[in-house]
């Protein structure tokens, strides 16, 4: 078949952000399964909980409600760095995105103590009840997404102090911050199950 | 214009296409070498591997499935004991679920979808990679696991409690409960790169309202799996969690329940019979199109039918739990929306209908297995509609005709066009025609094989004969029936060998099929067979709905697409507008490695919890790897800013 000429695409770019990016969709599908994994474990939750005389089992002390707000608060937080972070990227400003990276690695890194702290106090194992396998699990399944959420981190401030860094990584910035505000906000509902609920409504327990 | 100039623009024009064939070829070579073979990341091969390897897994299947029949052909049959016909139908059922039917489609889908939309490769080469080698993997932990004689043996859904830690000790359940989990994630990643791949890589002009049948169908089966399997792969860990760490998820006396597992599972499990059945209808619109040269009746209709039936698809779960004493109203929601995706099916085929009578049909192999399809897949679907009857679904739980159903659904609506898209594309992918006179003996034996198989057992079901016995009693008079789906089954295994055989004969002396032999609808049809390892010289632009129908004459065509890169054009996700140019990456080894990792991951974890840090080693090594760029894209590199 003999091709006929009829569009120039030369003058493009090679880079776009947000919704034009593949790399986007990729992380947009990735957020989509993962939010689907912790729906779903969020309804094993209530299945469980309907069916339960119980709940939470007698001799589950609560590991603190300050402590636990402390924790989601900083998760929260930790946000704000890096949306500097995807700022700067808009600006091909590298300075700008290691700062905030940075900043945001440190407040990851307190989060994950102080997660350490709360399972620490907690008095019952994924293997005493399944109130306690919901939690640990859970816990375990977030947190080693916020681990994953700091590697990634500390993989871009290395490429950005070692280099070299390509046009495409200042998108990579952008969807890896997107990927960060669902690892951070997907903590909420949890929060609210296992500590505020209980923290608040029943002051016995 | 005088003749003179033409002739001369045209030679010119030549000239430059020879050129950039030459630095394409440069560019996008297929990887080399036995090194190279684990670091392909061209979708066509890895589509055609990715075929072979499903195809593989389905002649096991269909290996074990004889072995079933072979027992069961006579009452107190003694050919295979107890236990391993519980381990041989567990098998043969994840195998054909898991490791067939599913992957068989994807390989289908990124083989195919990238060149009905005109573009290079997939969105992410490297993740297609990663895919398929975890698919290897899965299947090779679930052989592997058989013939140690630890495969799995409390069915393909595991049901707890017989697959909890009390009832099933040993690690034969760990293996199937590994193997799903990877195999999903195989799937997962698969289908994320197919919605990047249709919603961003389109040729220009291809709106949502163009794109092909075939592709709308990936589509719609990519977005379900991405919200059906993260419901088994949960199901899977928190199982193989109870049974390895002492959780209490399905533990009734620690405050778990067993029910959860079935509402996980089928969650799943319900979708999942329509991720096998959507991409077969995309198959047979593509064929229904080309064979009665035609487009496909009632585009907009089919399109909404198919988005439809992936939203109804979600509702229907329970009813594969009509026997657990759930809440009659929880019954009879399930029940109407088990009948209201009779609409959007039936839809369908009176759309086919429509098309195949007004088309000027050509009777090739390809399209009788479209009947074959209709006439079966019909058959299914009626049982199917008295199965969704609570009161007639508690009679016949758990017997033969539930096997009849499922099989007539998913033979006659995925196997059938299955096969018909084999020989439909067959020639694409080989450049070589399949014989017409072998495609229809091996059709006639597969559909008169399959109607003796299975037609008995809607009879024997209906009689009382339970699922999954290993044998029957004499008096109970199953043995003529059972005979008889035993003589049908081996006429189903002749079809499936005159296919291998006119595979085999074809492959080395078919007849040479050039680039459209069937006179094609879509763009696929527009490049040689088989296509180069660039796709297309220049990339193609589109004007309606069957671009090779409307553009016979001349092809209208992109350029300043970079050809010393891998470079290809991104589109605008609705209408398919020029956006940017991206480059994807080329042959690498990290996928293999990573996806080794996560096999480390998975085996080790079987046999202690220290398998997760210790694998987690590799994963991130391979990711580190993967991820750190080697300069080699000729992307333009940032410099700091002062």
């Amino acid at each position: 078949m003999r091709e006929r000429p009829e569009l120039d695409v030369s003058d493009l770019p090679t880079v776009a952000f947000g919704a034009r990016a593949s790399i986007w969709w990729g992380v947009v599908g990735l957020m989509a399964i993962e939010g689907t994994m912790f729906a779903i474990m969020f309804a094993s939750y209530f299945y469980l909980r309907g069916n339960a005389a119980e709940w939470p089992p007698t001799g589950a002390f609560h590991p603190g409600l300050g402590l636990t707000t402390a924790n989601l608060a900083i998760l929260l937080v930790s946000m704000i760095p890096m949306h500097f972070a995807a700022k700067a990227a808009h600006r091909e400003d590298l300075a700008g995105i290691r700062r905030g990276l940075i900043v945001a690695t440190v407040l990851c890194v307190a989060v994950l103590v102080i997660r350490a702290i709360v399972l620490s106090r907690l008095t019952y194992r994924w293997d005493s009840h399944a109130y306690g396998s919901l939690i640990w699990t859970t816990a375990g399944f977030h947190t080693l997404h916020v681990i994953t959420g700091l590697l990634e981190n500390l993989l871009f401030i290395a490429l950005l102090i070692k280099g070299p860094v390509e046009d495409k990584h200042l998108v990579d910035v952008r969807v890896n911050t997107l990927y960060w505000y669902f690892v951070a906000l997907s903590w909420v509902p949890f929060y609210v199950i296992f500590f505020l609920d209980p923290g608040l409504l029943d002051l016995s327990y | 214009m005088s003749v003179a100039e033409i002739q001369e623009t045209e030679e010119g024009y030549a000239g430059h296409a020879a050129e950039e064939r030459r630095r394409l070829e440069k560019t996008w070579a297929f990887s080399s070498g036995f090194f190279g073979w684990f670091m392909e990341v061209s979708h066509t091969a890895l589509g055609r591997r990715y075929i072979a390897t499903a195809m593989i897994l389905f002649l096991l299947g269909g290996i074990e499935a004889l072995l079933m029949r072979i027992q069961l052909a006579r009452p107190e049959n003694g050919f295979l004991d107890p236990d391993l016909y519980n381990e041989i139908f567990t098998t043969h059922g994840s195998t054909m679920m898991f490791l067939f039917a599913v992957p068989v489609f994807q390989g289908l889908a990124i083989y195919l979808v990238p060149l009905m939309l005109g573009t290079r490769n997939t969105a992410f080469p490297r993740l297609n990679a990663l895919s398929y080698w975890l698919f290897v993997i899965g299947a090779l932990l679930l052989y592997g696991g058989f013939f140690l004689n630890t495969g799995p043996d409390a069915g393909w859904f595991a049901y707890v409690p017989l697959s909890g830690p009390e009832y099933s000790p040993g690690k034969r359940v760990d293996v199937w409960a590994q193997m799903i989990t990877f195999s999903e994630l195989s799937s997962l990643a698969a289908s994320v790169n197919i919605i990047a791949t249709v919603f961003k890589h389109r040729a220009p002009g291809m709106s949502l309202n163009r794109i092909p049948l075939f592709v709308w169908a990936m589509l719609v089966t990519a977005v379900m799996v991405v919200f059906a399997m993260p419901a088994v792969m949960l199901a899977s860990t928190l199982l193989a969690m109870d049974r390895l760490v002492d959780t209490h998820f399905f533990n009734i006396a620690e405050g778990g329940d067993p029910l959860l597992f079935q509402h996980l599972f089928w969650f799943f499990g319900h979708p999942e019979v329509y991720i096998i059945f959507i991409p077969a209808l995309g198959v047979v619109s593509a064929i229904t199109a080309t064979f009665s040269r035609r487009q496909v009746f009632g585009y907009m209709a089919m399109v909404l039918s198919l988005v439809a039936t992936g939203f109804i698809g979600f509702g229907l779960w329970v009813h594969h739990m009509f026997a657990t004493g759930l809440p009659q109203l929880g019954q009879s929601f399930f029940t109407a929306a088990s009948m209201m995706i009779a609409i959007p099916s039936g839809t369908q085929i009176f759309c086919w209908l429509a098309t195949l009578w007004s088309g000027r049909l050509r009777l090739n192999t390809p399209l009788y297995f479209v009947f074959g399809f209709v006439a079966i897949f019909v058959l299914g679907g009626l049982t199917g509609i008295m199965l969704a009857s609570v009161p007639l679904d508690l009679q016949v739980h758990d017997t033969f005709f539930v096997v009849a159903h499922l099989h007539y659904v998913l033979i006659g609506g995925a196997i059938f066009p299955l096969f018909g898209g084999l020989h439909f594309w067959f020639p694409k992918m080989t450049g070589r025609m399949l014989s017409e006179r072998l495609g229809k003996l091996g059709f006639w034996l597969l559909f008169i094989g399959f109607n003796l198989t299975f037609f008995p057992m809607h009879k024997l079901g209906l009689e009382g004969m339970p699922r999954r016995v290993y044998t029957y009693l004499p008096e109970t008079g199953w043995g003529d029936l059972n005979l008889l789906a035993t003589a049908g089954g081996v006429v189903l295994g002749l079809g499936v060998l005159t296919f291998l055989i006119n595979v085999a004969v074809s492959l080395r002396s078919g007849e040479v099929a050039g680039a459209d032999p069937w006179e094609g609808e879509t763009l696929e049809w527009a490049i040689p067979s088989p296509p180069p390892p660039y796709n297309f010289l220049h990339l193609p632009t589109v004007s309606g709905r069957s671009p090779l129908w409307e553009n016979w004459e001349e092809q209208p065509v992109v350029t300043g697409v970079e050809s010393h890169r891998r470079e290809v054009l991104v589109t605008a996700s609705l209408d398919a507008e020029p956006d940017h140019r991206d480059i994807l990456p080329g042959p690498t080894i990290w996928p293999f490695v990573l996806a080794l990792g996560v096999g480390v991951t998975f085996i080790v974890a079987i046999f202690t919890p220290w398998g997760v840090p210790i694998g987690a080693v590799p994963c991130a090594i391979a990711l580190v790897a993967w991820f750190w760029p080697r300069g080699d894209m000729g992307r333009y590199e940032l410099k700091e800013k002062s």
